[in-house]
């Protein structure tokens, strides 16, 4: 061609291209998801429970249809089943009021987990070897009912012991009903950070052995005294949902918040002031700002009540509590006591929390004690703004032959001890979701004890530590795939009962733990004659004796709505207990193992915000979710100070060993601002040596160093009385994996 | 229909539930312990925490980012296939089956919202199981990131389209501002000057994220109050 | 123009012709060892398009790593062609004769290096034929907003151009070792040498199209690379909104084009014993030119960092630091020695302006500006806005192995050219001996290809 028709060619071409590049082409673009014709799936609702915790959150899962690799009677094979798919809150239920939190989100994963144990086994190789073969229904249900008829028949009914977690539920009651027919004794319950010293304060306070749930919405001022009660603590999404109220639902009013600990927690970090505090000296701080109350006559001494009586000294004016001794005790400036006891007292109605660390030290039951002395003064208790106690159903008026009582908390130490020096051997253990030998202190030898149990039977869904000790395993549904119910005792101003049916059939060959027991109560050569066919008539029965609160039945009701919540009538109310004859109690030191000099520093084991106690390792996104103060994933790390880091020449990733008295441990450093100088802190979850491929050697178990310091009371253990000594030993080798990059924000920056 | 959020940081206490939530309802294929470790990790929504000052008075604060759906989005012009691209009803729209992973847009993005696929997602049987079928799974190469639960945007648009109503305000909720306890998140369209997040978007405590970068995002941060 | 007595051009013809005719043992083993090292390189990338992208060190918030350096990087050696042939010609510089082809060779292999890593660096990188503007049922089609695009573009022609740039020059020697040769040798050099005669028409056609292309190629370079540089001004980076870059990259581009050419020279120069027709003036001359754009260079780098440092902005003053003094302080002062210290100390002294010190000198330019265009990205998007995002780039094996082995894959390609063209352009060496007094072009209508064969 020649020049002149190739420029017009290129002119053209050229130009084409040009005014294609004009306009907007992308307005042509075919959007992934069509706006007319096409719908999506369609998904249904269903009402659920979330049992991660002892919250009883109600849930609303979205259900769909689903291609499942299924096993039904030994064959596998591909089926369209319908599958819960997200969990979201229940917009109406009165703990969560549609919120969830991220375990709850997660829990989905329960479910669908890759190990889970999927049918019954019955152990193979030595105990400990977790080898296990899998067997039918029918057999692993005669071998356990032959175990049960030989120690009745032996007359050993006795020697059945129960070994689960703190829950409130129709089921934790079914179980105390089964070993009560039996002949055995109550379930023993075990949990690392279940707060039994508050309930027994608050039973000895106020009458109420539960933990208490706050009015956060209409309060002005909040001091909490250790409780991470945004994070992990009692039920963080209704406290979550109330903090959000408290701050800014109310046009012009927002409410402030005080936070008092040792280490900052992530409900810290929201804190209008963070106030340090020295370890086990809360309740002396409680105390002092009640004194300034009172010497300022801010409040008459008569509002401490029931409560003030059991303070040594209330009646006297607290005279040893006054500023200048709380600043010398407690490290908190008395100008600062003073300011904090005028702010609690005018901005009203204000309210005392305390929580986790401060009641797990020996003297925990009277910090407990103060604060609730300082509550009733402060004239919060029972009143807007305030601390209430959620009406307990007593369930042995709503369904007959159930205790109302909730599971007795026989100390597991106690246990142990009796298994260990041979005076009181169970023959037959029945294990119900804990684990203890991952979650309780070495020094207790409860792995010892147990393998001197000579028949293990696990219900778990899951092979943890302690399931893998067990020679029968009985795996239960999960969540979803049975009926799943709380009664939560806190969280509600109102009474709860969590209620949902399955929303979905069960993914493998399972069985809901209920009705197993309620069919081996059957099938005993002397029959417990429990009144229900399954659990779900027991459920019906219950429920149904509740008052109706619309024009449907109540048993209708609750089975759409997830639940039933209002007014409980007095008749199937658990009353308030009577104040108990009991000598005041006085402020003790507290006491701490290992001596100072050997170690130096306190150690701080905390619920970690994925984890809580280690029973949520197993879930591939709560390994993954940054924590929320040092944005870790799939990793375990100790907090320490920057001075004292700097003192033992420590740089952030540095591998260091702690050593308690109990043993050492190593692992990752994080040098963390929030932390008082003598403390380091360590998160609970991971470190198990075998919970599903996610958890299984990963990580530290920051018990491992725990002592066994229990508080004197309760006999429950003082999980931050230990104290530890740390060493560098390594640079950083890669096992800490953090998420974010930067940890303060640079100047002028936004 | 200019769908925006605000996000009230002083009712957010970092509890993360947004995080976990946004992977659920997204299928965001967990990335392992190793993967994680080389920053591969993908959170959509991720809770930024800064310290401030030192011990003791030391502060900590939580501030919640995703994808701020910016009207003058930096990533869109850079593009080179129009898989990054705005939208009519004002989100940021990545069209995964567009993208070539040249990864310019995460480049260009101030507020490093974006996320690469870095190998086919997996999923150990049965976790598959959950997976939302309103969302695509994006195959190794491709970008992703916050499209503001588009899947339920558009249910609920269809929906209301079909029952001839306009959608009300807060019939839709991102995963993330329905898990949220706290209730921080709010989202809605900032056309209706009436709407939740057109009025928390006018507070004296709003701003927006990076302001001066004038991306023109469509979320506007409430300041924490202490 | 030298003190050696200029050889005759039957002795030119030998001696160029020479590496064509006549192959040793050496020969193969060299190509073995360069091509086994690119093989490798092609396995990784294989391995890396097999196994997910994620066996490369990129990561959140670096998503561009030593892919992205290694296209700057070799773009910006392609310049030396360019600068050399094009305006040496174009100025009619005497001493750009033996030194041309050299150059546009390295121009057009840099270039292909260089063009690979766009796609290699892509997610997806087998529908990197979205970026060609085709008729789409699909409605695919360029963002023409986008630098990439205008990098694909601006790359194509800039490739498109050079080739011809190459090619051009060479007919008359492809004719010659036609003239030369049998066989199958001889089928393919007709067809190389498109049916060049000789022929006074020709001549001038040639010479007309050589001085098109000479002073259309010139613009092209430049704005190939201002277009590189608009990958990173237009991305709202810290420190990379500079509207310095455009100016600061083609300068750097021609610095390190002419730090590679000096190499190549050099290697050249020992390897085929090319004494008689690479002197060492040449080697000064350009040497020279190196120490003037290390001026250049270090004017620009001063600039950037000046403003930059008085801007006080705080993002930005990070990323400074970074590499001021923290983390990347080791590399960007390495880049500073190698980039500006030693060519002024060895280009400077007269003494030191020999072909080894040229050498020495290139060589820590080739490293300073490897290092530079590392400096420009990982560093920046390693720290940009909120610091919880904030993250630290490691290479890892795929990454290095394809890196390092572009320079065993340049090495090879000119390696095999060498034995296919010679690497100095005959016919423009022998006319560069008949100067007409009248200064009228030395290759007048009057030549015949027989005179020039000689």
């Amino acid at each position: 061609m020649d020049r002149r028709s190739f420029i017009k060619l290129t002119a053209v071409s050229g130009t084409s291209a040009a005014l294609a590049s004009c306009g907007n082409p992308e307005n042509e673009i075919i959007r992934f998801v069509p706006d007319e014709d096409i719908m999506p799936g369609i998904a249904t609702m269903k009402p659920g429970v979330c049992t991660l915790c002892a919250s009883g959150c109600g849930l609303s899962v979205r259900m769909m249809m689903a291609d499942a690799d299924v096993v039904r009677n030994g064959q596998a094979g591909l089926v369209r089943i319908h599958a819960a798919k997200k969990l979201e809150g229940t917009a109406e239920h009165p703990v969560n009021h549609g919120g969830l939190c991220a375990r709850g989100q997660a829990a989905v994963q329960v479910t669908y987990h890759p190990d889970r144990i999927t049918q019954p086994l019955k152990r193979s190789g030595d105990r400990g070897q977790a080898k296990y073969d899998a067997i039918s229904w029918d057999d692993a249900i005669a071998e356990l009912v032959s175990r049960l008829d030989a120690l009745a028949m032996a007359g050993n009914q006795k020697s059945l012991a129960f070994l689960t977690r703190h829950r409130r539920s129709h089921r934790a009651a079914l179980v105390d009903r089964f070993l009560a027919a039996y002949g055995a004794p109550g379930a023993v319950a075990y949990e690392l950070f279940h707060d039994d010293v508050l309930r027994r304060a608050n039973a000895l306070s106020f009458g109420r052995e539960q933990l208490p749930t706050f009015d956060l919405p209409n309060a002005r001022y909040v001091l909490s005294f250790g409780a991470d009660f945004l994070g992990t603590w009692n039920s963080p999404t209704s406290q979550g949902h109330g903090y959000g109220l408290m701050r800014q639902g109310r046009p012009g009013i927002r409410g402030l918040f005080v936070q008092v600990e040792s280490r900052m927690t992530q409900t810290g970090a929201n804190a209008d002031q963070w106030v340090p505090v020295k370890p086990g000296t809360e309740g002396v701080l409680a105390l002092g700002l009640a004194h300034v109350i009172v010497a300022g006559k801010l409040r008459p001494a008569s509002g401490g009540g029931r409560a003030g009586a059991l303070i040594d000294g209330w009646s006297s004016g607290l005279g040893s509590f006054a500023p200048e001794q709380v600043e010398t005790i407690t490290g908190v400036a008395a100008a600062r006591v003073e300011r904090l006891a005028r702010e609690l007292a005018e901005l009203s109605p204000s309210v005392a929390i305390v929580g986790g660390a401060p009641l797990a030290q020996s003297n925990g039951l009277f910090t407990a004690l103060a604060v609730n002395a300082l509550n009733s003064l402060l004239g919060s208790v029972e009143r807007p703004g305030g601390v209430f106690f959620t009406p307990q159903i007593n369930l042995a008026s709503t369904a007959k032959g159930l205790s109302g009582k909730a599971t007795a908390s026989l100390p597991l130490d106690k246990i142990a001890a009796g298994i260990l020096d041979g005076s009181s051997v169970p023959q037959v253990l029945l294990l119900d979701g804990a684990n203890p030998v991952h979650a309780a202190p070495k020094g207790w030898r409860v792995r010892e004890a147990l393998e001197k149990v000579p028949y293990i039977v696990s219900f778990g869904q899951f092979l943890d530590e302690t399931a893998a000790l067990s020679d029968l395993i009985l795996p239960d549904h999960s969540f979803l795939e049975t009926w799943a119910e709380a009664l939560p005792e806190s969280g509600s101003l109102s009474a709860v009962a969590s209620v949902a049916p399955a929303a979905m059939m069960p993914l493998h060959q399972t069985r809901g733990t209920e009705d197993l027991l309620l069919d081996v109560g059957r099938r005993l050569a002397k029959p417990l004659n429990l009144p229900w066919e399954n659990f779900e008539a027991l459920l019906t029965e219950s429920v149904s004796a509740l008052p109706t609160t619309s024009t449907f039945d109540t048993w209708t009701e609750a089975q759409e709505k997830g639940g039933w919540w209002g007014t409980l009538p007095a008749a199937l109310t658990t009353p308030a207990a009577p104040a108990a004859q009991i000598r005041p109690f006085a402020y003790l030191e507290p006491q701490f193992d290992g001596d100072a000099g050997q170690f130096p520093l306190h150690f701080l084991p905390y619920a970690s915000s994925a984890f809580l106690d280690g029973s949520l390792a197993h879930l591939p996104w709560l390994q993954e979710m940054p924590d929320p103060l040092t944005s870790a994933m799939w990793s375990s790390w100790i907090e320490i100070n920057p001075t004292t880091a700097a003192k033992l020449g420590i740089r952030d990733g540095d591998i260091v060993e702690v050593a308690s008295s109990q043993g050492t441990l190593r692992t990752a450093v994080i040098v963390s601002p929030g932390i008082a100088p003598d403390l380091v802190a360590m998160p609970a979850g991971q470190g198990h040596q075998t919970f599903t491929r996610y958890a299984s050697g990963r990580g530290e178990n920051p018990v491992e160093l725990l002592a066994p310091v229990t508080e004197a009371e309760t006999g429950s253990l003082a999980w931050a009385a230990t104290r530890v000594r740390v060493t560098r030993v390594g640079d950083p080798d890669g096992r800490l994996i953090l998420f974010a990059g930067g940890s303060r924000e640079e100047e002028g920056h936004r | 229909m200019k769908w925006g959020m605000a996000v009230d940081l002083d009712r957010c206490d970092g509890c993360a539930a947004c995080v976990t939530a946004c992977h659920a309802e997204n299928n965001i294929s967990t990335v392992g312990a190793d993967q994680a470790s080389r920053g591969r990790a993908k959170h959509w929504i991720r809770v930024e925490r800064y310290w401030e000052g030192e011990f003791p008075d030391v502060r900590l604060k939580f501030r919640p980012v995703m994808c701020q759906h910016c009207e003058n989005a930096p990533c869109e012009p850079v593009c080179p296939t129009y898989a990054s691209h705005h939208t009519a009803d004002g989100l940021n729209a990545q069209v995964y089956n567009r993208c070539i992973g040249t990864r310019y847009c995460a480049n260009a993005c101030p507020y490093n919202v974006r996320f690469f696929d870095f190998f086919n997602p997996s999923w150990d049987k049965p976790l598959h199981l959950q997976l939302n079928p309103d969302v695509s799974l994006r195959e190794v190469g491709v970008m992703e990131k916050c499209t503001f639960c588009v899947q339920r945007i558009k249910a609920t648009t269809i929906q209301a389209k079909a029952e001839d109503r306009p959608v009300a305000d807060g019939e839709i909720k991102p995963a993330c501002a329905q898990a949220c306890p706290a209730q921080a998140l709010v989202f809605g369209d900032l056309d209706d000057p009436e709407s939740a997040v057109s009025r928390l978007s006018r507070s004296s405590r709003g701003s927006k994220l990076l302001e001066d970068r004038g991306t023109k995002p469509a979320v506007t941060y409430l300041s924490r109050q202490s | 123009m030298s003190a050696v007595p200029s050889p005759s051009h039957g002795q030119i013809n030998t001696d160029l012709l020479r590496p064509l005719l006549k192959t040793s043992w050496k020969f193969f083993a060299v190509v073995v060892v360069l091509g086994g090292i690119v093989v490798a390189a092609l396995l990784a990338w294989l391995s890396q398009m097999f196994f997910g992208f994620g066996i490369s060190g990129i990561r959140w918030p670096v998503y561009w790593g030593f892919y992205v350096t290694s296209f700057v990087f070799w773009i910006g050696i392609s310049h030396a062609g360019t600068l050399i042939s094009a305006i040496l010609r174009l100025v009619d510089a005497g001493w750009r004769r033996p030194v041309t082809r050299c150059a546009e060779v390295i121009t057009v292999f840099a270039l292909m290096i260089g063009a690979m890593f766009p796609i290699i660096h892509l997610g997806r990188p087998w529908l990197a034929f979205w970026l060609f503007p085709y008729p789409s049922e699909r409605l695919i089609w360029p963002n023409f907003r986008s630098p990439l695009v205008w990098d694909f573009f601006a790359i194509n022609t800039y490739l498109t151009g050079s080739v011809l740039f190459l090619f051009l020059p060479m007919i008359p020697d492809f004719a010659v070792v036609r003239d030369k040769s049998t066989g199958l040798r001889r089928r393919i050099y007709t067809l190389l040498a498109v049916g060049w005669r000789g022929t006074p028409k020709q001549w001038h056609r040639l010479e007309s199209a050589m001085a098109i292309m000479a002073i259309a190629i010139v613009p092209v370079a430049v704005s190939v690379h201002t277009i590189v540089s608009f990958d990173f001004s237009m991305a709202p980076v810290p420190m990379w909104q500079s509207t310095i870059f455009g100016p600061y990259f083609v300068a750097g581009a021609i610095f390190s084009g002419i730090a590679g050419l000096l190499i190549a020279m050099a290697i050249l120069r020992r390897v085929l014993h090319l004494e008689r027709y690479l002197h060492p003036i040449h080697f000064e001359n350009l040497g020279k030119l190196l120490l003037v754009m290390a001026l250049l260079w270090g004017y620009f780098v001063f600039n950037e960092r000046l403003v930059t440092y008085y801007g006080n902005e705080p993002s930005e003053m990070a990323v400074f630091w970074r590499t001021q003094r923290e983390s990347f302080a080791p590399l960007y002062w390495t880049m500073v020695f190698g980039n500006f210290v030693l060519p002024l100390v060895i280009m400077g002294i007269k003494r030191f302006r020999t072909i080894t010190g040229c050498v020495i000198a290139s060589l820590g330019v080739i490293v300073g500006m490897w290092l530079e265009r590392f400096l420009i990205i990982v560093p920046s998007l390693g720290h940009k806005y909120l610091p919880y995002s904030y993250g630290i780039y490691r290479p890892q094996p795929v990454e290095i192995i394809i890196a390092g082995a572009t320079f065993a894959a340049m090495a090879l390609l000119y390696v095999l050219f060498v034995k296919i063209v010679p690497i100095i352009s005959i016919w423009e060496l022998k006319a560069g001996d008949h100067q007409p007094p009248d200064g009228s072009h030395p290759v007048a209508e009057k030549r015949s290809l027989r005179e020039v064969e000689g």
